[in-house]
């Protein structure tokens, strides 16, 4: 069983700062996991993804200053 | 603690003025409220500043000295006061307890900002500052995005208000008509706002305030001082509350419900001596859609998840209940972040003297300003009545 995060809330970016802005449209949200929120970007967003508060993302790595980064899982 | 009052207001237009510079925006706002006041520059002891950006925006810091120096105040105390898009407020704030502490009888208190001769994604840069720039900013997040997922988490806890907020752009737009100060006028529908270019759902550009250059100040007194210098309605400063929240939207006990926002206007009840539903007219801090909504109900006009019927039912327009940002507020007048506190000052001390032309409130005894800074981090609620 992979590390896996619920959203408590979420947004897509359409328009980012010049550090983002190639990567628009992306997702950022909070995600719950044993009970801690923490803000997370999460990756594989397309525009067939139905983004919702509860469904489960997957743990994909920690960023450079240690912000997670979580992905969609495809079969949900 | 003794009684302290507004004698004097002035403002620029809030717009889009690149051929402006700070010097510029500060004279015209500076030298308004020192003449509305009818007082010399000799009378000024001392200078409070807010600015929120323009070490970033324009490259320029120590802005006390040289709103000093623009409005010949000699060597008077000038400081800067920080605290993002509530920079006005807290520096009003400052201002208010060094009179009211006897330290001085006469003050000035500013704001200016100066943001649209930079790119959009600097200018977004810059306000991401606001938040936790290694935490949030770092990751992606940008300012309009925070309140985007505020929103949504409101959309699951309270429902849908897509609508309502909406509503809120249409009704400050409308607002913003009436208000020869005023960045925008011009009116918007609620298909429009739902329609609009995608910033981060489900916020459209509509759901928005505004990128601004502007300045505006407020000159203030102690009500002793000020009965014996005015010639205009005295407005008294009768509450001022100030509370803080953590900085990340991470951290926060609640998203729809602005910890900051109640605790600060519970003490600007409590100072003024009356409750919520004394309060005829306030202009609330409207950075998003979604904040109107929220900002109504933390400020006790209206029950936590009920703002947004509220506003549908017309209670927030000009002509309802209790009107709100009827200057335009942040969507429309205009967001010149360091400014904003001091221009909605503005408003509410032009509305208890009288003064609002084409856009006076026909009941306005007691006004309120809300202002936030950051992920409502930072929150001042003052309270003015007119004497």
């Amino acid at each position: 069983m992979s590390r896996r995060g619920t959203i408590y809330t979420y947004s897509i970016i359409h328009s980012g700062t010049d550090s983002f802005k190639d990567k628009t449209p992306y997702v950022v949200a909070l995600v719950e996991e044993d009970r801690r929120i923490r803000l997370a970007r999460v990756e594989g967003y397309t525009e067939e993804t139905q983004v919702n508060i509860g469904m489960e993302v997957e743990y994909l790595a920690a960023d450079e200053r240690d912000n997670p980064i979580f992905r969609f899982i495809e079969d949900q | 603690m003794r009684s302290v009052s507004v004698i004097g207001i002035g403002e620029t237009r809030m717009g889009r003025f690149p051929e402006r510079s700070l010097r510029d925006l500060i004279l015209e706002a500076g030298g308004k409220a020192i003449d509305d006041a009818g007082i010399g520059r000799e009378d000024i002891k001392a200078l409070f500043m807010s600015n929120f950006n323009a070490q970033f925006l324009c490259g320029q810091g120590h802005i006390g000295p040289l709103a000093s120096e623009v409005l010949s105040l000699g060597t008077i105390p000038a400081i800067r006061v920080e605290g993002a898009c509530a920079s006005g407020s807290l520096a009003f704030r400052q201002a208010l307890i060094a009179v009211a502490s006897g330290l001085y009888d006469v003050v000035l208190v500013g704001g200016v900002e100066k943001m649209t001769h930079q790119a959009t994604e600097t200018v977004t840069a810059g306000i991401a500052s606001a938040s936790d720039v290694e935490l949030e900013a770092g990751l992606g997040a940008t300012f309009p995005s925070i309140f985007a997922m505020i929103a949504n988490r409101y959309f699951h806890e309270h429902g849908n208000v897509r609508d309502e907020m909406a509503m809120c752009a249409v009704q400050n737009h409308e607002n913003a008509l009436l208000n020869p100060d005023a960045q925008l006028q011009k009116r918007i529908t609620v298909d429009q706002v739902r329609n609009g270019a995608p910033i981060a759902s489900p916020l459209t550009i509509f759901d928005c305030s505004l990128v601004s250059d502007g300045a505006a100040f407020v000159v203030l007194a102690a009500t002793d001082v000020a009965k014996a210098v005015s010639q205009k309605r005295i407005v008294e400063v009768v509450g001022c509350g100030q509370a803080g929240d953590t900085l990340t939207i991470a951290s926060k006990r609640s998203l729809t419900t602005f910890d900051a926002t109640v605790n600060a206007a519970r003490q600007a009840y409590a100072m003024a001596g009356i409750k919520p539903s004394a309060v005829n007219f306030a202009e609330v801090h409207d950075c998003f859609t979604i904040t109107q909504i929220i900002n109504i109900e933390d400020l006790g006009f209206f029950e936590k998840g009920r703002g947004a019927l509220a506003v549908a039912q017309g209670k927030t327009a000009a002509d309802g209940v209790l009107p709100i940002n009827v200057s335009g507020g942040l969507k429309a007048k205009g967001h010149p972040i360091g400014a904003t506190g001091l221009s909605q000052i503005y408003e509410v001390v032009t509305q208890l003297r009288g003064e609002g032309g084409a856009r006076q409130l026909g009941n306005a005894e007691i006004g309120l300003t809300h202002n936030i800074g950051g992920t409502a981090a930072t929150c001042v609620v003052s309270i003015f009545r007119g004497r």
